[in-house]
């Protein structure tokens, strides 16, 4: 398969600016596009097994329907545990308290540490310091932010239930849909749009299943790791950390804190299990950058550091935590897009061909 | 339930059956093929396809006429007129080659046209219907090359 082109400045232009205004409106209708963003990535992913039925002589309908079905009871079975873990909103609220303030105790330890290391770090006081930042910080963490984004999961919650409405009808008429998108375009440009929608497909499918598998091998060797530390709910933590690293950057960063959190309050006389974790997450890193990644995503929307780190910055300007969250699977996704229609319409020859076929058309009083 | 309904009708099927390529596959083939076809107007004097473009799929005749214009002298006694039923650029769903003529509509003309990636599906997710086709496929290149050699009376023919 070939690379996706890489867009032209012009283009680039464009394409920066239409991913602020969509992200503009994401941040109005976060509700549906979370369930449809996730309705996607289930949808290629799901992808091989319903072809995989079809090919033992299933219809496709009923081939979607089984694996929905199945789909369901996961995202029913998550809800309920979802819901009984929001039924217990005062013991996790203490829990919460208990593990901020283990984190507090592994950074008191350590700035403790530093400063009877290096003088310097006593004189200026840093532990004291940091100490202060960090009581302004969580001072009424669990009220100031943590009770507003379990509201608003809350309120996502209901909507989460259209993923498996909206994988099953991509699974049985994505075919038609895309008939029905190409049906618009004018003759002279359907080869090649055809060409290019068919890579964008593909390539799309490749890096949903490489996320996932990527997801897999991440959470396979986190959990590993933490069992070896002697971390309860190893496999859980791991397989969070490595959910939340579908955020780009951010998702590891909170992954790696939750872990260091946890291991913090569990071994509060033992820092060196929160040290490990977080070397832990670091080589896990390492390997998903230079060994999984490779191997999984390969071909993955290839977006410039620089761009990268500019977009994530205009993505929280523009539209706060959602911007920062969809800033760069949109931009990667609109750069090729954007890329595949410019070299549609920029071609000289097919434009001409397309205006010979319109005035074709109007002498046969056909437009 | 669907939101892009099949525009597939009995006398749809019938048209496909007519065709060669299509014509060994059963009514429930033909429909699963159909979802994989792209239906195309061409009028009267407009472009297909240019000599030189890089190709992608076969083109079907459903109704009306194409004519090949290539410039290489020996292609230009064999293959010219394509009518219903007939198919041009089938060598297309087996290498990315460039066109080898320029393909005009000679009149309002229909045409169905299957590609490389839909191909493909159809040979790995149902093989009966991939071989069937392939074998039609085959014999049609295989006539094509045999008429060609016919003409070029210095080509043995193999």
């Amino acid at each position: 398969m070939r690379p996706f082109p890489q867009p032209g400045a012009a283009t680039l232009l464009v394409v920066i600016l239409s991913t602020c205004l969509l992200l503009l409106l994401f941040q109005k209708m976060i509700w549906l596009v979370l369930p449809v963003l996730l309705a996607l990535m289930l949808y290629y992913s799901l992808c091989p097994v319903v072809d995989a039925l079809v090919v033992r002589g299933m219809r496709r309908e009923t081939a979607a329907k089984a694996v929905c079905l199945l789909q369901m009871i996961v995202a029913a079975s998550l809800l309920v545990l979802v819901l009984l873990f929001l039924a217990k909103a005062g013991t996790w609220q203490n829990s919460f308290g208990r593990y901020l303030a283990g984190g507090q105790n592994l950074l008191r330890m350590t700035t403790g540490s530093l400063e009877r290391v290096v003088p310097v770090f006593k004189k200026m006081n840093l532990g004291a310091q940091i100490d202060e930042r960090v009581r302004q910080f969580t001072g009424g963490f669990v009220e100031k932010h943590l009770l507003p984004i379990t509201l608003q999961l809350l309120v996502w919650l209901p909507s989460l239930l259209l993923v498996p409405y909206i994988t099953y009808f991509m699974l049985t008429d994505s075919a038609r849909l895309k008939k029905y998108i190409i049906k618009s375009v004018p003759n002279a440009f359907f080869e090649k749009a055809l060409l290019l929608f068919s890579h964008l497909d593909a390539s799309l499918q490749n890096y949903f299943q490489g996320l996932f598998v990527l997801t897999f091998l991440d959470a396979a060797c986190l959990a590993l790791g933490l069992s070896v530390l002697g971390i309860a709910h190893a496999v859980w933590l791991g397989l969070a950390a490595a959910v939340l690293a579908w955020v780009p950057y951010l998702g590891s960063i909170v992954g790696c804190i939750i872990v260091v959190l946890v291991a913090a309050t569990d071994f509060p006389e033992q820092p060196w299990t929160a040290y490990a974790c977080l070397v832990l997450f670091l080589g896990v890193r390492i390997l998903d950058d230079f060994v999984f990644m490779p191997l999984t995503i390969g071909r993955k929307l290839r977006v410039h550091p620089l761009l990268s780190v500019l977009m994530l910055f205009l993505g929280a300007t523009v539209a706060g935590a959602t911007g920062l969250v969809f800033a760069l699977p949109l931009f990667g996704v609109l750069a090729v897009i954007g890329e595949t229609v410019s070299q549609v319409v920029t071609d000289r020859r097919l434009r001409a061909r397309y205006r010979a076929s319109r005035q074709l058309a109007a002498s046969y009083g056909r437009v | 339930m669907r939101f892009f309904s099949a525009d597939t009708n009995a006398q749809k099927v019938e048209m496909l059956k007519g065709i060669p390529i299509f014509h060994k596959l059963t009514r429930k083939e033909i429909l699963e093929v159909d979802e994989l076809l792209y239906e195309r107007v061409y009028e009267k004097d407009e472009i297909v396809f240019e000599e030189g473009d890089p190709g992608h799929g076969v083109f079907i005749v459903v109704s009306g006429r194409l004519r090949a214009n290539p410039t290489h002298e020996s292609l230009r006694t064999a293959l010219l007129d394509i009518g219903p039923g007939e198919s041009v650029g089938e060598l297309a769903l087996f290498d990315e080659g460039p066109r080898g003529a320029t393909v005009v509509a000679m009149e309002r003309t229909v045409t169905v046209a299957l590609f490389q990636a839909e191909f493909s599906t159809l040979l790995t997710k149902n093989k009966s219907i991939g071989i069937k086709v392939l074998i039609e496929l085959a014999r049609i290149l295989s006539r094509r090359a045999r008429q060609l050699m016919q003409h070029e009376k210095h080509l043995p023919t193999l």
